[in-house]
């Protein structure tokens, strides 16, 4: 039953990923340091690619959907 | 040409074995001031702050990367405590690496003390509220009270009380996600040592049509994991009525549950 309720690491998606590796309180810093601005800018162009497929499927939808109607 | 950089993944104060992950040609195993480190030696052309800066703006890159990132961590992690670090610390030098490690030193063997023998797991309660909608007749006994009174009712007092149920089932709709949601986050709580609670990921990143209300991190005892990942299983039977789906993955690098200090 267990099984089940875990998804392994091919079905987490990048934004869960991206939630732990980049935006969690480690306070390491290395010599070379990607500020907070740069992260921030990793969220904004994911999201934009998102909300672009997102548009795309949509658009896709109203085509079947007034292809169908004009059927 | 600057030389090469090295990329950290995590640390330790024992040994990390490297054998049995996978594709760990470019990695090795640094011994630093009594303690281990996970590190690649990288090049400039990709990782000096200019380029990983760049690269940063590239996101096919950073999900390789950050993908890679998380499973080297885990693969390490499955034989030893670590702590991992953020993806994309990079130190310009080994010298470099292990004045860190002397700086950090107290921080590093307290942090590793408190995440030994523990797991983070992340714990996501999502709610449809189309079906909470659905089902609210049978759960709230207030909503069915007003449906009697407006089957008994005048057509004029019936037409004021049906606009008075609509504000009412979105009440109980919020009251309800609010105590079921609160008595699964209780039940989290009592199995772990440690809880946090992170921001709720957007609807449109999340790829699921329901609603995310809560996004916990949970650091569990190793031998309570199963306990957890069980009662995880019956709250989602118990909750399925009012819309609930719960997903949980791990165990995750301890990212939730480290604090680095200098001394």
């Amino acid at each position: 039953m267990q099984e089940n309720v875990i998804n392994q690491s091919k079905d987490i998606t990048i934004l869960e990923i991206l939630d732990r590796v980049l935006n969690k309180g480690v306070v390491i810093t290395g010599d070379i340091v990607i500020s907070v601005a740069d992260i921030d800018l990793v969220y904004v162009g994911l999201k934009l690619l998102l909300t672009s497929v997102e548009t795309m499927r949509e658009k896709r939808l109203t085509i079947v959907k007034s292809n169908q109607e004009t059927k | 040409m600057g030389g090469e950089l090295i990329y950290v993944y995590c640390i330790s104060d024992s040994p990390l074995r490297l054998d049995h992950v996978s594709e760990q040609e470019s990695l090795k195993c640094l011994m630093l001031q009594g303690f281990y480190a996970i590190v690649k030696q990288v090049s400039p052309d990709e990782f000096s702050e200019e380029n990983l800066k760049k690269n940063f703006a590239d996101l096919p890159w950073i999900e390789i990367h950050a993908r890679d990132h998380i499973r080297i961590i885990g693969e390490v992690m499955k034989n030893s405590t670590v702590i991992p670090f953020k993806f994309g610390t990079i130190f310009n030098s080994e010298e470099s690496l292990g004045e860190f490690i002397q700086n950090y030193s107290g921080s590093l063997t307290e942090n590793l003390k408190n995440i030994k023998g523990k797991e983070e797991w992340s714990v996501k309660i999502y709610c449809n509220r189309t079906l909470l909608n659905q089902q609210i007749v049978e759960i709230s006994e207030d909503v069915r009270t007003l449906e009697q009174e407006i089957l008994e009712s005048m057509p004029g007092k019936a037409f004021l009380l049906k606009r008075k149920k609509v504000e009412l089932i979105e009440k109980e709709v919020e009251k309800i996600m609010q105590i079921c949601g609160q008595s699964c986050y209780d039940e989290l709580v009592a199995l772990s040592e440690l809880t946090q609670i992170n921001n709720l990921l957007p609807k449109e990143l999340s790829e699921r049509t329901d609603n995310m209300i809560l996004n916990v991190s949970c650091f569990v005892n190793q031998g309570r994991v199963n306990e957890l990942l069980s009662a995880i299983g019956e709250l989602q039977k118990k909750y399925k009525n009012v819309g609930f789906d719960m997903a949980v993955a791990g165990p995750w690098p301890p990212f939730s549950f480290i604090s680095i200090k200098e001394k």
